[in-house]
């Protein structure tokens, strides 16, 4: 039993956070918001240059070979600075399930993302819309029991707005030029991948890493929002003292902090679960995903609290991360799907509870 | 006991029933059920027009005393009006800020000419009125205004110069009442003024402030040796704070209970859409929509307590203390579990550029309210210090 991370993982960490402290801003993301795509190429190509983008993919396609579990400290930066560019879906979604298809379509898509020339964008049908549609070089959609790949000219996207200007929601619906051959029609694609893999595999697995992504971000949210109400109640003076020296209102942060260092093992141990491929997986991702979303959301309700009426201000750049922790908490399962997939387990027959399960691994 | 109304007061809500059905139509057709909380924006003209048809119709003024052209109802009556009123759907008020604060005020501390001055004005919903009490530095302690007022001997004026925040309906206003310190020296409490002030005047400049919601229900108001008449300030120089602190107790009175109607509403949509959408089939999301709805009913019964025991003054001050922290917070959940509800359709807005749907706006609103008219943590303040005696927190 070891929850520490490697010394290699946490110079990483630490090397991404400056760089990400530098350039993701609170102003550049306002800046993407007047932008018809909000998505800077620039910022992408400096992503790549340090390596994250092909971080997963596998070493015989020129990334770095690395899992969920290396990229999951990096996630949590990406949540800290709100990162509008699609880094952690790539790595912690997109990829895997490449990895996990295999075949050709791995061999041609992976070598390109590594490279900073594609991008792939995952979409589930429980999510709605597709997050990042228009930046997709090649869409990798699940309807039903079935999966289709699409290039960009094979479909029409229809723009939704979001609570959180950063995020940009397409609906995709296929158009008539299906004659590319990676089209499947009503055909599953996953019968001519290299290894089998159920339809119920897949979704699972995808959705498990997915929701495993929007923990770890909002973990960085939580910290992010809870960081910034600690220097205004720092800050803030009212009846002569800082705000943050009344009781009332250090409570508020207190309570955040002990609900998000709560979180974060469990968003550790999904990690592990995820890249190990364990069969507990789902649970633990639902428990990691819970708790990590109910902190940011305690961290944006009491961080808004703490800044007053200046918190529910355009200008005061809290409710950035604040609505990207909204969207979060809600997409990639809402808490009443992790709820219900943790109960089912609970109540399911030589469900594996108590003590002796709490550091159960599997062979 | 009392868990009913009179026969005379059932007659006073059916009358009040009948006339917003007979009136909320036609050009106001399209007003109904907007202008509220997150919505204050839209619709500005229509439900100025408003306001001078509930004057026609004899609903303005309500609880002011006949003399002053009031109704004199009594507070069960205002209650009921305030109920049927929002459970009409009737848009947002105008003209609430003159008529609930304004009003009494000058009623309770103002001169006779004040009163034949500004009064009728408010009646006719005509003359709007917003409110200059916040400041930059002047939030949860109040009592730490800058805005100076400087009396001019040679033009018998008072010059106000300073900064307010956080002021509805600004743009929209005709008057603005503002306390400001007459005493340079002073600190606290002591050595402020209430102030009236017509708000056309080069001394004033108002810039909105943009919400989290993207829209402007609040302004800055900047002073710049703006006029006052020598005769408009509301008791003496240096007691503008006993009047401050008037204003506060209406504010916090019964002005606020027609709200639970508005609520009503929203709690239906939730639980309408939770029927819809599968969300009501989630146990977790069931218990907190019946939480919710044993919320209303408890603000509801304690609103009916207060009826029952409280006199016709209009102090419901301590009532008032443990009211606003229950609904704030109430409410404030209610947007929360609209999300929830919601589901993966939460984030998703009906359209660009960020047009809010009507919960989604509901839910950020109510971020602010554990936050205006007295955070949760001074609410709580007030009630262990007032009500139950503790010692006061070591301050300054």
């Amino acid at each position: 039993m070891d929850f520490t991370f490697t010394e290699d993982q946490l110079l990483f960490q630490n090397t991404v956070r400056d760089f990400l402290a530098g350039e993701v801003t609170p102003q550049r993301i306002r800046a993407s918001w007047e932008m018809e795509s909000g998505r800077d190429p620039a910022l992408w190509r400096q992503l790549n240059e340090l390596g994250l983008v092909g971080m997963t993919v596998p070493e015989e396609f020129g990334g770095l070979g690395m899992n969920e579990l290396d990229f999951v400290l990096i996630a949590q930066e990406c949540g800290y600075v709100a990162l509008p560019e699609p880094l952690v879906h790539t790595a912690m979604v997109a990829v895997p399930l490449l990895r996990q298809l295999g075949g050709e379509l791995a061999a041609t898509w992976l070598p390109r993302i590594a490279a900073g020339e594609s991008i792939v964008i995952v979409g589930l049908e429980q999510n709605l819309l597709v997050e990042d549609a228009h930046m997709a070089d090649l869409l990798i959609l699940q309807r039903g029991d079935s999966w289709f790949a699409f290039t960009p000219e094979q479909v029409e996207l229809r723009r939704n707005e979001s609570v959180d200007r950063s995020r940009r929601l397409f609906a995709v619906t296929p158009n008539k030029k299906g004659s590319d051959p990676l089209l499947k029609g009503s055909e599953p694609f996953f019968v001519s991948t290299a290894r089998p893999v159920g339809a119920g595999e897949l979704l699972e697995s995808t959705l498990n890493r997915g929701a495993l992504a929007c923990a770890a971000q909002a973990l960085g949210l939580a910290q992010r929002m809870v960081d910034m109400a600690v220097a205004y109640s720092c800050d803030r003076e009212q009846f002569g003292k800082p705000i943050g020296s009344f009781q009332a209102v250090k409570h508020l942060l207190a309570n955040v902090a002990v609900r998000l260092e709560f979180a974060r093992a469990p968003v550790q141990r999904a990690a592990y679960s995820v890249a190990n491929g364990e069969p507990q997986a789902s649970r633990a991702v639902s428990h990691a995903k819970l708790l990590a979303c109910e902190a940011a959301g305690l961290a944006a309700k009491n961080s808004i609290q703490v800044h007053g009426a200046m918190g529910y201000t355009w200008e005061v750049d809290l409710h950035i991360f604040m609505k990207k922790a909204w969207a979060l908490s809600n997409t990639w399962g809402d808490a009443a799907v992790h709820k219900a997939r943790i109960a089912d387990y609970i109540f399911s027959e030589g469900a594996e509870l108590g003590a002796g399960a709490t550091f159960m691994q599997i062979a | 006991m009392k868990l009913s109304f009179s026969a005379e007061d059932e007659r006073f809500r059916a009358e009040v029933a009948d006339w917003m059905v007979a009136n909320l139509c036609g050009e106001f057709e399209g007003i109904r059920n907007r202008g509220g909380p997150g919505d204050e924006h839209s619709c500005v003209e229509e439900r100025k027009s408003w306001e001078r048809k509930l004057h026609e119709g004899g609903w303005t003024g309500l609880g002011w005393p006949r003399e002053y052209g009031g109704r004199g109802a009594s507070i069960e009556q205002q209650v009921i009006f305030n109920e049927e009123y929002a459970r009409a759907g009737g848009p947002g008020r105008m003209g609430h800020i003159g008529e609930t604060l304004t009003g009494p005020t000058l009623i309770a501390f103002g001169t006779e000419e004040q009163k034949q001055r500004y009064l009728p004005g408010i009646l006719r919903g005509e003359d709007l009125w917003c409110q200059g009490y916040s400041e930059p530095g002047a939030g949860s302690d109040l009592a730490n205004v800058k805005t100076r007022a400087r009396f001019d001997a040679a033009g018998k004026q008072w010059l106000i110069s300073g900064q307010k925040v956080w002021t509805s309906l600004a743009h929209e206003s005709r008057y603005c009442f503002v306390i400001a310190r007459t005493d340079p020296g002073s600190v606290g409490h002591k050595g402020l003024g209430f102030f009236l002030l017509a708000m056309d005047q080069p001394g004033i400049a108002v810039r909105p402030i943009e919400q989290i919601t993207g829209t402007c229900e609040f302004n800055e108001v900047f002073f710049d040796e703006a006029a006052c008449a020598e005769n408009d300030i509301v008791g003496a120089p240096g007691e503008g704070w006993q009047v401050a602190m008037g204003l506060l107790g209406f504010e916090r009175g019964v002005s606020t209970l027609g709200q639970q109607m508005l609520f009503q509403n929203e709690f239906d949509e939730v639980l309408r859409i939770a029927r819809e959408n599968g969300a009501g089939a989630d146990p977790a999301i069931r218990q907190r929509i019946a939480d919710a709805h044993v919320g209303l009913r408890i603000m509801r019964f304690n609103s009916m307590r207060m009826l029952s025991g409280g006199g016709d003054d209009g102090s419901l001050s301590r009532e008032a203390m443990i009211y606003k922290l229950y609904w704030a917070t109430w409410h404030r959940n209610l947007g929360k579990l609209a999300m929830d509800v919601l589901g993966a359709e939460s984030e998703i807005l009906d359209g660009a550029p960020y047009a809010l749907n009507r919960l989604q706006s509901l839910y950020l609103f109510t971020r602010a309210d554990t936050i205006y008219g007295g955070t949760n943590q001074i609410q709580r303040n007030l009630i262990a210090e007032r009500a139950l005696g503790m010692p006061r927190e070591p301050r300054g």
